[in-house]
């Protein structure tokens, strides 16, 4: 199997062992099946030996999930402002890496990541949405140019946007009011973290650059969506007049 | 020799009592909480964990077996070529602006990547029908993905719609008569219009990228449309300008499924 440019991938020889200890940092299966789909000869061998572990696993998932507090978390005006705000960036995020999925031009390892991590940011954008209720924003829409086609250009944003997300959600934690947002917050941003350590290594960056992380500020992420000119308005693409059509 | 043992006895007992004493006074010099012990107790001293505001949902991977198509905005007016090079010839141009006054799409069939940037592979709202071209990435917008494919049956006189290659629906036409034909070929919706209030056209109007070869004079071009009608009881039959006509229930139940980008084959 190689990618278009030729690029082998064939899998890693020890990927088998994998399998159990995937089902354990993996409990919703989706780093699993990118994995058995990104080297199919392993496939059946790797199910095999993680379906107990699997099952296990995503009884964990469920069995420690909160229930929602959705209901009694009090929104501030301050909170609503940073929850909208995370919000568009998971828009953008979650569009750059499902666009990129759809359209297949990386490479397998790069298109794993985001099949994976693209699935997060959907996740993210679902329970955000969901918490600002009526709050919500609606999808501004996006232009990602070449950038989900064009492999530099992608792993060149993707580090970018990983980084700078984990360094925001620092930044905005003890700016948040409710201690419930917060804790909701922290969930995300071990996650958002991981993937920036993950895309790091997939570039072939040090994952972990320093000992402590810095804040990076809401002004600070804005400048780098403006920058990316990623943000469009939406095409019109309905309208109340009468139809010049044949009839 | 007796003497020598007794002394280092001694010594021995006197080593072992300093260090016993030592031992002590750590102990009770030490804080509790570097007791085991104290980890425990402070441990349960601790508040109670704080309920997060949301908990994250599994994530949802895509569907591998989705089937997509995908549309741009035109951005920028541009000639549309034959090949993906700036040399090629002009097979049609594209404004940003229909003739309903939307914005102007087109359906993306493919790109490629070129010294010169990336180029994408488009199909083309003119004549001939089902003409394609190539336009520089960088005319078109935001690619946005639809997963419905329209086909309309020219002689079994019904529209069916698909998503992920499932029929979702379904209903009889009419569709034009021999004078001024359905043309067949591969299309896509461009807008969707409301509102406005001519019966003739029932409630709801798509515009398609397919045109008349015949009316050519046709004010805004001659676009074939699919829309509703005053005349329920004329479908299925031939009997439109082109356009495909549904009855006026139907049409409702389509502009509810089927999103503006959706392909459209004729056949």
């Amino acid at each position: 199997m190689t990618d278009p440019e030729g690029h082998s991938a064939a899998p890693p020889a020890d990927l088998a062992d994998l399998g159990p200890t995937l089902a354990e940092v993996d409990s919703d299966g989706a780093l699993r099946e990118t994995a058995a789909d990104a080297f199919p000869l392993t496939r059946g061998e790797l199910f095999r030996q993680s379906a107990t572990a699997a099952a296990a696993g995503a009884l964990g998932y469920f069995g420690a999930a909160w229930d929602d507090a959705e209901a009694a978390a009090a929104k501030t005006a301050n909170d609503i402002a940073i929850l909208r705000f995370d919000q568009v960036l998971e828009f953008l995020q979650a569009g750059l890496y499902t666009e990129a999925e759809r359209l297949g031009a990386l490479k397998p390892e790069t298109l794993a990541w985001a099949r994976v991590v693209g699935a997060h940011e959907r996740a993210h954008l679902r329970a955000i949405e969901r918490l600002l209720g009526p709050k919500k924003v609606k999808n501004p829409g996006f232009n990602y140019g070449n950038v989900t086609s064009d492999e530099q250009a992608f792993l060149k944003t993707a580090v970018a946007f990983e980084d700078l997300t984990a360094a925001l959600l620092k930044w905005q934690a003890p700016r948040l009011d409710s201690r419930a947002i917060v804790a909701a917050a922290v969930s995300l941003h071990s996650v958002e973290t991981r993937h920036a350590a993950w895309i790091r290594h997939l570039v072939g960056l040090q994952p972990a650059t320093s000992a402590f992380d810095k804040p990076a500020s809401q002004h600070k992420m804005a400048q780098l969506i403006d920058s990316t000119h990623f943000l469009v308005s939406q095409p019109k693409t309905a309208a109340r007049k009468k139809p010049p059509y044949t009839g | 020799m007796t003497s020598r043992r007794a002394l280092a006895g001694v010594a021995l007992l006197a080593g072992a009592a300093v260090g016993v004493a030592a031992v002590a006074h750590h102990l009770a010099t030490t804080p509790a909480a570097a007791h085991p012990d104290g980890f425990v107790a402070e441990a349960t001293h601790l508040p109670p964990p704080q309920k997060p505001a949301f908990t994250v949902g599994r994530p949802r991977l895509l569907n591998r077996h989705e089937t997509r198509a995908r549309f741009a905005p035109v951005v920028r007016a541009i000639a549309a070529r034959a090949a993906p090079v700036p040399a090629a010839g002009v097979v049609g141009s594209l404004t940003t602006r229909t003739p309903e006054q939307t914005t102007n799409i087109v359906l993306v069939i493919g790109e490629r990547a070129r010294p010169d940037g990336l180029w994408a592979h488009v199909r083309l709202p003119v004549l001939p029908n089902s003409l394609t071209g190539w336009v520089p990435r960088r005319a078109l917008g935001g690619y946005r993905f639809v997963h419905t494919h329209l086909v309309v049956d020219r002689a079994r006189l019904t529209a069916t719609l698909y998503r992920d290659g499932r029929n979702i629906f379904n209903a009889p036409i009419g569709i034009g008569g021999s004078e001024s034909p359905t043309p067949a070929g591969e299309f896509y919706i461009r807008d969707r219009l409301s509102g406005f209030g001519d019966p003739f056209y029932g409630p709801v109007a798509f515009g398609t990228s397919a045109r008349s070869a015949v009316l050519t004079d046709w004010p805004g071009g001659g676009f074939i449309g699919i829309h509703g009608t005053n005349a329920p009881g004329l479908i299925p039959g031939r009997i439109s300008h082109g356009c495909v006509r549904l009855r006026n229930r139907d049409i409702l139940e389509l502009a509810r499924l089927m999103p503006v980008g959706t392909p459209v084959t004729i056949r």
